[in-house]
């Protein structure tokens, strides 16, 4: 059986010492990046992605995997004890979470994220074994017009999901479009939009920019708050993390709910893990017995999106390995590392580089195992990271920042071009327009229009081909409903608001 | 914010009307196999406009001029402090260094911003240099900017 195969193959790599350490480096990081307020999991990914560029690219990602993995726990541990959500996956955790902390059951909240963490992401990541191959088989017979369906269909939703409205997400969407036009046209070598600076000739790379409009733009915007949050006293033995048999009875369909759950919104590409724990919070509430217990410490308001936002992490992997299109800011990142590696993600990447797919999905196993470890054993020393005031972190994260961006390319001009993207990043935060959508766009801008201009050189038809071959037409439409749907709610919002007025 | 609105949609019709024609005057829109570099831009810059003049209209049609986005007073000093000590090393890379510039910044930021006591400020700043050069110059082989002493 060559499924069999490919997983010992993937523990072969993933279990080597290097990339063992790698991977618990990655949860350690992620944890503490996940728990540090004003640095969530994309600005982590990109700050740690120059330190991965002297390693082999598989124990590149395999830490990077590891990390995302673990800032998806670490978010909760502020989000339960301080109120504050680490990262915008937690968010939700903060309304039952909070409220167990002020009972006194702050330790409960946090083993139970952390084993429905565990469980989410172990049936995720067998899920993405069984699915990925698949997928990649199928889009092997995509050609030009649906790989640029599929992309257009990929930005078209990032936009639908991101950001408070949905012209402001397009318009993040365009302007990352628009960024990545800048530099030497591939097919006829124009230098576009580089007004004679050979810096922008190369073109913008993502890296500064994303580092800038996460990194610089999350701590620009708490560096013009002082002060930090009150922590709620808790213990955290054995005895108070582990659940008792009624929060077990009570948590386990929901960890099972927002498993699945997470998962499917995972591989969609654009939704997210954010998206899936709002989804589960709501079902949650719907299936419960006792609806009117959450908002005071139901465990049921944890355990689901906690589990779902881990699992929607390693669904998002479905979609960036399979088809290149990455499911969430974080992919986005991830996968322009990969471009930076010189591997091609796509169906391709299955058969040319089996060690490197195997190697991050075996290690994927081993980073659930770790997480689970190392969040029940070491979460009073998360706690006192926790301590850390803002006024130290802020600084030092600039530093790595501008660290960061040089290293690429050795390069004072990068560095600049990160802290105008940083000034950007906090504008768009501040104004309600989407970082993540920009950054997508950016990384996706150059497929893009390689695979638009490829389809019409080929076409006959115009614009007809993307509508006449079965697959990407159906990309297409789906495409165009999630431009139109957002269009038509804010039409009918707005026919709303204008009846209420005559009435 | 609608004030911002406003403002960031002239900005981006600005330019997206910019973009365009530039596109359709320095670069080729249809060669000889198809669609050339200028193609994708002037879509680009098309689609642009519209949505700046969506996000005008909107911004015009609503009268009341929504929560201010700036902080004022203390956070706009602490704000201004921030980006300018960042650009101010920014620009001092080349000549100070990083390590010399990274032990100054974090002073800077850390005692002056936040007044942090001296030890505390002094001890984080040596320890965060002293962890950028073994990471990046010693382990990663990364050339990062030296100044006076080589450092």
């Amino acid at each position: 059986m060559d499924f069999l195969a490919n997983l010992s193959l993937g523990f072969s790599v993933a279990l080597t010492p290097f990339n063992l350490l790698m991977a618990t480096c990655g949860v350690v990081i992620g944890i503490l990046i996940g728990a540090l307020p004003g640095i969530g999991p994309p600005s982590g990914v990109a700050l740690l992605l120059p330190l991965t560029f002297g390693m082999d690219p598989t124990s590149g990602i395999i830490m990077l995997a590891a990390l995302y993995a673990g800032t998806m726990y670490g978010g909760t541990i502020t989000s339960v004890l301080i109120n504050t959500p680490g990262e915008s996956a937690s968010v939700v955790t903060c309304i039952d979470g909070y409220q167990m902390a002020l009972q006194g059951r702050a330790g409960a909240a946090l083993g139970i994220a952390a084993i429905g963490s565990f469980i989410a992401g172990t049936i995720g990541v067998v899920l993405l074994m069984l699915v990925s191959p698949a997928l990649a088989r199928w889009s092997l017979a995509f050609g030009p017009p649906e790989t640029f369906a599929l992309l257009l269909l990929g930005l078209t939703t990032v936009t639908l999901l991101t950001g408070e409205s949905a012209l402001k997400g397009y318009i993040s969407m365009v302007l990352g479009l628009m960024i990545a036009m800048v530099g030497f046209d591939v097919i006829s070598g124009d230098p576009r939009y580089a007004f004679g600076v050979p810096e922008l000739m190369d073109g913008i790379d993502f890296l500064p920019v994303a580092i800038g409009l996460f990194g610089i733009g999350e701590v620009l915007a708490g560096a013009e708050e002082a002060g930090g949050s009150a922590l709620v006293k808790a213990r955290y033995g054995w005895r108070e993390i582990m659940p008792t048999a009624r929060d077990w009875a009570r948590s386990r369909w929901a960890i099972a709910r927002g498993t699945v759950l997470g998962f499917l919104v995972g591989i969609l590409p654009g939704a997210g893990p954010t998206v899936s724990t709002f989804l589960s919070y709501a079902l949650e509430k719907k299936v419960s017995k006792h609806p009117e217990e959450f908002g005071q410490g139901a465990i049921e308001g944890v355990a689901g999106p906690e589990s779902a936002n881990n699992a929607a992490a390693t669904g998002a992997m479905v979609p960036m390995l399979t088809l290149g299109i990455p499911g969430s800011a974080t992919t986005a990142i991830m996968l322009g590392g990969l471009m930076m590696w010189g591997l091609r993600p796509g169906p391709l990447l299955f058969e040319k580089n089996p060690q490197f797919v195997w190697g991050l999905i075996a290690s994927q196993y081993i980073a659930n195992v770790m997480l689970l470890v190392l969040s029940t054993v070491f979460i009073p020393l998360f706690v006192r990271a926790l301590r850390v005031p803002y006024g130290i972190l802020m600084p030092m994260i600039i530093v790595f920042c501008i660290t960061g961006a040089y290293s690429l390319k050795n390069s004072v001009f990068d560095v600049g071009q990160m802290l105008v993207f940083g000034v950007l990043g906090y504008a768009m935060k501040k104004l309600g327009y989407s970082p993540a959508a920009l950054t997508l766009a950016l990384v996706l801008g150059p497929l893009a229009e390689r695979a638009l201009r490829q389809s019409l050189i080929i076409s006959d038809s115009g614009a007809g081909i993307f509508f006449t071959r079965p697959i990407s037409v159906v990309l297409m439409m789906a495409a165009l409903a999630a431009v139109l749907v957002p269009a038509l709610r804010g039409l009918a919002a707005a026919r709303r608001r204008a009846a209420v007025r005559a009435a | 914010m609608r004030s911002a609105d406003r403002i960031a949609g002239a900005a981006l019709l600005a330019l997206a009307v910019g973009f365009s024609a530039g596109a359709l005057k320095e670069y080729t829109y249809w060669g000889e196999n198809g669609p050339g570099s200028a193609f994708l831009p002037f879509w680009l810059g098309l689609v642009m406009a519209v949505l700046a003049a969506m996000l005008l209209v909107g911004a015009w049609r609503a009268s009341d001029p929504g929560p201010a986005w700036l902080p004022s007073g203390a956070g706009l000093r602490r704000l201004a402090l921030v980006v300018g000590a960042s650009a101010a090393f920014v620009a001092l890379l080349n000549v100070i260094g990083m390590t010399i510039g990274t032990v100054l910044f974090l002073v800077v930021l850390m005692r002056f911003l936040d007044r942090q006591s001296w030890p505390v400020t002094i001890g984080v700043a040596l320890a965060v240099a002293a962890l950028n050069y073994v990471v990046f110059t010693r382990w990663l082989h990364v050339p990062l900017p030296t100044g006076p002493f080589g450092l």
